[in-house]
């Protein structure tokens, strides 16, 4: 329910996605405005017609993608940041996905950050390809982030920092990386058990409180399973680190 | 999926690996090794982890010294580019009873007659070894400091990649549903992910290998019962080798990693194939670790587990084929020492199945000693 949540459901998103030919073919804007308001900058900043000129000033706006040369113009106009540019014509295997940043400081040129999906939730690594800081009237700046192309459509916002790097650490207690992770799944240890004896993720303190999930995240994504179908380590006790002499009964707890 | 096989192991621990690394190093082609989950799923890699010559019998003497003369060179001989993290920080044995002080000298002398270098300590020798030991609770104690422990996980997949190399297949995640015999001869063995024609089947199928024998109407005198162990936090290292008592009921040791684990028997615990953990064992287990070595009350318990030791009569292993069925091989029963005895049942194995004279004479740890009555059984098992 986006008007409860600020999340679009995948019904709205089928609403206002061009045709996958059109996203091939190069840059195209993606307009994920759902709501009427009286607003229409996106209309009068367009130079080419796409946006189609508003009956009234609640309409939602609507867009011709053959019009559409993927300019941006909109996209830093947009005042609900609800537009995107998407260029699927990239590469094979990568798409590039202009987002509208209103925060400071500006990631750099070349780094790599985390693409967060409409529901803030990290989903890739992306590679900031483009950086255009913000001028005019509302100085929104522009990055462009190079991302897997089966995450165009998904990312929409990205947090500055790393978290798919393979330096960061999965299993805190054990200060296990996720390339160290990734490695091991490449060599054919595909469940969450065999990399726990194998590497020790999980065998620490927490138990895996945190990292079972992550590995699992990660397998999954790995070898394309469903998480829901994959088996969990088992849940040992004590559940939480319990002292020898209290259970022995001779000491108290200082 | 059908296939063709010379060997079809069942079971993918440390017995069942190195048994087809042996096979292959002497040159069988076509070795399939069938595991029901992953390696080392089973008892192997819920095992204490520890491996000493300090034996009761001279058999057992005998296998775990050849197999820890071999895992002081497995790194190397099976080129494995991990760590099996072996590491000889002796066992420390200590008695509990006079009986048993008296036992341990006889072992001692046993040992020392088959080149083993333990020693016979008294209490305040003992407690030189490991300082946080109440001596006052021993009568006196051995020493080896060629005994040790290592990575049961590493170890295993060092025998399984050495064994790939050499052209084993592994099947993970596979079950055995079945054996086809015609007459008194193996014909294949069928899973549920296909049928593998095979004229030789070695059971190393640890606590399953009972039902694996009742495929083939073959009833292995054999039983399960669960054992359980903890692991605590990692702390610094304090205690080099392991402690371990039969009477007093423990064993002990901290490994590289740091942290302590710790197990000992009950023989009311469940003989069947359940692996669940129970709160007596941890009670029981911290008041024994809290009386015998005060220090570790300290530490803190991070998780506990269960494995399956799988017993025979007399405490030693099954090894060998039988008369019913040409080409089936036991290796089972390793009474909760299968681990230890993996690189020496894997050789002796092979042997057998290559119609070689054995490296140690083992024709008396077949299956129908028990029918013989001629049992010497090993007193030294927690």
């Amino acid at each position: 329910m986006l008007i409860k949540t600020g999340i679009p459901t995948k019904e709205d998103i089928k609403g206002i996605v061009p045709s996958k030919e059109r996203r091939e073919k190069g840059p195209v804007a993606i307009i994920e405005c759902f709501q009427e308001i009286p607003c229409n900058p996106c209309y009068t900043a367009c130079k080419f017609g796409a946006i189609k000129e508003f009956e009234n000033i609640n309409q939602r706006p609507i867009i011709d993608f053959q019009l559409c040369t993927g300019c941006g113009q909109c996209l830093t106009k947009c005042p609900g940041l609800a537009i995107f540019i998407i260029d699927e014509s990239y590469s094979d295997t990568e798409a590039l996905v202009q987002i509208p940043y209103e925060f400071l400081p500006l990631p750099k040129e070349g780094i790599f950050v985390t693409g967060l999906n409409r529901e803030g939730k990290p989903i890739c690594r992306a590679k900031v390809v483009k950086v255009k800081q913000g001028k005019g009237e509302n100085k929104t700046s522009v990055i462009t982030l190079k991302v897997p192309i089966e995450y165009s459509m998904e990312v929409r916002f990205l947090n500055i920092e790393d978290y798919f790097s393979d330096n960061t650490i999965i299993c805190r207690c054990e200060g296990i990386t996720l390339g160290e992770i990734k490695n091991l799944i490449k060599e054919g240890y595909e469940t969450i058990d065999e990399i726990k004896r194998i590497s020790r993720a999980g065998m620490g303190p927490c138990q895996g409180r945190t990292c079972r999930h992550l590995l699992l995240q990660e397998i999954a994504k790995e070898t394309g399973q469903n998480m829901k179908n994959m088996p969990m380590s088992t849940f040992r006790p004590p559940i939480k680190p319990i002292n020898i002499g209290i259970i022995a009964g001779g000491e108290d707890d200082e | 999926m059908n296939k063709t096989a010379e060997v079809v192991i069942i079971g993918g621990g440390i017995s069942g690996t190195s048994i087809a690394y042996n096979l292959a190093k002497k040159g069988v082609k076509d070795v399939v090794v069938v595991e029901k989950a992953y390696l080392a799923s089973g008892a192997t890699g819920r095992c204490g982890a520890g491996v000493r010559m300090q034996w009761g019998t001279e058999r057992n003497c005998k296998l775990a010294k050849m197999s820890i003369e071999f895992y002081e060179n497995a790194n190397e001989e099976l080129k494995y580019e991990r760590d099996i993290e072996f590491n000889q920080g002796g066992y420390l044995l200590v008695a509990g009873t006079e009986k048993e002080d008296e036992q341990f000298k006889k072992n001692v002398k046993l040992q020392n007659s088959l080149g083993i270098p333990s020693v016979y300590l008294t209490p305040k020798e003992a407690k030189e070894i490991i300082p946080h030991m109440d001596e006052s609770k021993i009568i006196g104690g051995t020493f080896c400091p060629k005994d040790g422990h290592l990575n049961p996980f590493h170890t295993t997949e060092a025998f399984a990649k050495a064994a790939k190399r050499l052209g084993v297949e592994f099947m993970t995640f596979t079950q055995v549903i079945g054996i086809e015999t015609q007459g008194n001869k193996i014909k294949g063995v069928h899973t549920d992910r296909g049928y593998i024609s095979t004229p030789i089947v070695v059971n190393a199928a640890g606590a399953h290998s009972k039902e694996i024998g009742k495929m083939v109407n073959i009833d292995i005198p054999i039983y399960s019962q669960r054992h359980q162990i903890l692991v605590t936090e990692p702390v610094d290292p304090i205690q080099k080798p392991m402690y371990m008592g039969f009477s007093l009921n423990i064993y002990c040791q901290q490994t590289p990693h740091g942290s302590f684990i710790m197990g000992r028997g009950d023989d009311n615990e469940p003989k069947d194939l359940r692996v669940t953990s129970s709160w007596q064992f941890m009670e029981e287990m911290a008041r024994t670790c809290s009386e015998l070595l005060p220090l570790l009350s300290k530490l803190n318990i991070i998780r506990q587990w269960a494995g399956l030791y799988t017993m025979t009569a007399d405490a030693q292993p099954i090894y060998g084929g039988v008369k019913e069925l040409e080409g089936f091989y036991l290796a089972v029963g390793f009474s909760g020492h299968g681990f230890m005895l993996g690189p020496a049942t894997g050789l002796l194995i092979s042997e057998m199945i290559l119609g070689e004279t054995n490296t140690i004479d083992i024709s008396d740890l077949d299956i129908y000693r028990f029918e013989r009555g001629e049992l010497v059984l090993e007193p030294s098992v927690v």
